[in-house]
């Protein structure tokens, strides 16, 4: 079984194709500046083949249609012809309260897609915009919604209200949601495998890129995580600020003489390691700045680190306790440092750091806590398009077998 | 058809806040003026005002760069047969705009549709010089035309629902609402605000209150994020003047009658944001120079 799998944004297309007997990944690539007459176009094979193009690409229908020109191309082609190509998954960013796990998209499932439009207005609609592109390409392939927010869906109404009035919640569905759910999905199933069945494991996941959320994870499930009603709390990140006062919104409107959109750029773009440094939003670049004396730069990731150790905390107390923290991300895969002063300061909950471990860059999953360490910490590389691909092949079965349709298609947030 | 080429004519406030507009919302445009001069400072000018929004927070320096990358500079007509949609923003004379729209009606595709965006122009007369009179709509852009959000769509006598219905979608599309109106001096927006202004002028005159507090009534009284009086500094007290004339002569009512001190103000050269006084005074970037607080108390 072959399955491709999109991430569709405003202008631009990333996919992996995969041959799902040996999991393997027989090409990936990327379309952006869709839209454009300059749109980029790239593709990488398995065998090495690659193609790059700069070429008029005028919406995602056409960008669809050269993916799969690529995958069936005679000299770079990975497949004679898209008859082969068995399902697509795509990435959803926001499943809102009506998807809990991924599913087959049909009409109803498009239906409520567009009804989610007001909660993720920059995300959803090219999501869905991708979806009908590999409808009219690919007419009768089955299609899967995988969501960002689906692994979050099992917090309890402790965690993902907020203190607002209720009424906030019932008119508007004003609640948390919480976003990168696939990779700490990911990420906590692998760590469950590492580290051998255990009853109640309590793990806290740390997803840290260019966008950084956590994740408390008790016995599989989301418990608690980060982000909320949009992608702009919790942790520092590269230009987003994270929790703030929302008291010092109306405070900075007045003197700034700004409006609600440009303190919402403010918050979303000019903040985080960027804002606070003055220097960046590359955590590599503060790293590199802090290095050379540069107090700004230093200042940036001592808040980070901060800010990223009042969180564990927080959920080793929310859980009552870790058995494993999970570091992922562009960040959290990259930065031994970060992870090294992070792990340092946190010696109370009897963590111990493998130091060799820890540096050792080429290794891909490792366990990085001495031997005698209370809790278990992992660097284990996340694997969004692996996940997307997997529910789709779960859900295609599903539906092969016949199963009654009738019965949500739900594919489980657990492990295998 | 889908628009991904605006073609703007004109380099003036009006031409360059729709370049800028329709840049920053991802269309590629391209800007005509009638000299290489007038587009060197159209493009300088865009330059400072994307560097401002960058000072408001509003946008980051690679937004800035994509959206400059958009925007395209030509004295050559013929290159707008690569616009989808054609908007003039010029100061022209109706010949002038009709003569263009004449030639530029044999360059592009038949189903590019033609807009005027200046409120002084008759949509109908313009839709007259082409053989596209169904594709020709106006609209009205309100300055400061990259923060505000409503748009008068105006119809000519021939203009087509589906032509209204594309461009309320593309402008939709640009987080700007669309506001339908038939073709009649000053629209809604002008027709409503230039009495209020005039109104505001002579209450000043009789000095029944301050300029301050006049605009402090209406701003607090009305929910305005402006008072009249400052909003006739943003605009130009020449372009209000030049709009009270024309309302008086087309309705010959007495209401839009031009207040002798705005006519005073405009013959003094006081023009307000732009030649930094009117009723209130100003610094280069436009902002108010607020009195010192105390000073009355």
């Amino acid at each position: 079984m072959k399955i491709l799998v999109l991430n569709c944004g405003s202008s631009s297309v990333k996919y992996q194709f995969l041959d799902m007997q040996d999991e393997k990944v027989l090409a990936k690539g990327k379309v952006e500046r869709i839209g454009m007459d300059d749109a980029i176009f790239e593709y990488k094979g398995s065998a090495g083949q690659e193609i790059k193009e700069v070429t008029p690409i005028l919406d995602h229908n056409v960008a669809v249609r050269k993916v799969l020109a690529a995958l069936t191309d005679k000299e770079h082609g990975v497949i004679s012809s898209p008859d082969e190509i068995t399902a697509v998954g795509h990435r959803v960013v926001h499943g809102g309260e009506a998807f809990s796990g991924s599913v087959i998209i049909d009409h109803e499932v498009k239906r409520t897609l567009r009804a989610l439009f007001d909660l993720a207005p920059l995300h959803n609609p090219p999501n869905l915009t991708g979806i009908l592109a590999v409808e009219a390409a690919l007419p009768g392939v089955p299609q899967c919604g995988t969501f960002d927010t689906a692994f979050h869906s099992t917090m309890p109404e402790v965690a993902y209200l907020y203190a607002l009035p209720y009424a906030m919640y019932k008119r508007h569905k004003v609640r948390r949601y919480g976003f990168h759910g696939t990779s700490h999905r990911y990420v906590s199933e692998r760590a469950m495998q590492l580290m051998g069945p255990r009853p109640n494991l309590k793990l806290i996941t740390c997803h840290l890129g260019n966008g950084s959320s956590l994740a408390a994870v008790m016995d599989g499930k989301s418990v608690d995580t980060s982000m909320g009603f949009t992608p702009l709390e919790g942790m520092i990140m590269g230009t987003r600020s994270g929790d703030v006062d929302p008291g010092v919104f109306p405070y900075i409107m007045s003197r700034e003489e700004i409006s609600m959109a440009e303190i919402s750029s403010m918050l979303n773009k000019h903040s985080g390691l960027l804002g606070i440094s003055g220097i960046s939003s590359d955590m590599r670049q503060i790293e590199e700045e802090m290095e050379n004396g540069n107090p700004r730069a230093k200042l940036a990731f001592d808040m980070l680190e901060y800010r990223l150790r009042k969180y564990i905390g927080a959920y080793a107390a929310a859980m009552n306790g870790v058995d494993g923290i999970v570091f992922t991300g562009g960040i959290g895969e990259n930065s031994p440092v970060l992870r090294e002063k992070v792990l340092r300061n946190l010696s109370f909950l009897g963590i111990t750091l493998d130091e060799v471990a820890n540096l050792d860059r080429a290794r891909g999953e490792r366990r990085i806590s001495g031997p005698d360490s209370k809790v278990e910490v992992w660097v284990i590389p996340t694997n969004e398009e692996l996940v997307i691909a997997r529910d789709t092949r779960d859900l295609v079965l599903q539906m092969q077998q016949g199963k009654d349709q009738r019965e949500p298609d739900l594919v489980g947030t657990t492990a295998d | 058809m889908a628009v991904r080429t605006w073609g703007v004519l004109g380099t003036g406030p009006l031409g360059r806040g729709i370049a800028e507009l329709a840049a920053a919302k991802g269309f590629e445009v391209i800007i005509w003026g009638a000299a290489a001069a007038d587009l060197d400072q159209a493009r300088r000018i865009i330059d400072l005002a994307l560097q401002q929004q960058i000072e408001r927070w509003a946008i980051t320096e690679s937004e800035k760069r994509a959206t400059l990358g958009r925007i395209r500079f030509t004295t050559d007509l013929a290159q707008l047969t690569g616009a989808q949609f054609v908007v003039d923003a010029s100061s022209s004379s109706v010949k002038e705009i009709q003569e263009r729209f004449r030639q530029l009606d044999e360059l592009c595709d038949s189903d590019v549709i033609f807009s005027v965006a200046t409120s002084t122009v008759s949509v109908t007369e313009i839709a007259a010089a082409t053989q596209r009179p169904e594709k020709v709509i106006g609209c009205h852009f309100l300055p400061p035309v990259t923060s505000t959000r409503v748009v008068e769509v105006v119809r000519g006598l021939k203009t087509t629902d589906e032509t209204v219905g594309d461009v309320i979608g593309m402008l939709c599309n640009m987080d700007r609402v669309g506001v339908e109106v038939f073709e009649s001096p000053g629209y809604v927006t002008t027709r409503l605000i230039i009495p209020l202004i005039n109104e505001a002028c002579a209450v000043l005159m009789e000095s029944v209150a301050s300029a301050e507090d006049i605009d402090t009534a209406m701003r607090l009284g009305f929910g305005m994020a402006r008072g009249p009086l400052e909003t006739a500094d943003r605009v130009g007290l020449d372009n209000i003047l030049l709009h009270a004339e024309r309302l008086w002569r087309e309705y010959g009512d007495q209401k839009y009658r031009p207040s002798p001190l705005l006519k005073k103000m405009v013959r003094a050269g006081q023009l307000g944001v732009e030649t930094g006084e009117g009723f209130f005074k100003y610094d280069a970037e436009g902002n108010r120079i607020k009195p010192q607080l105390g000073g009355s108390l």
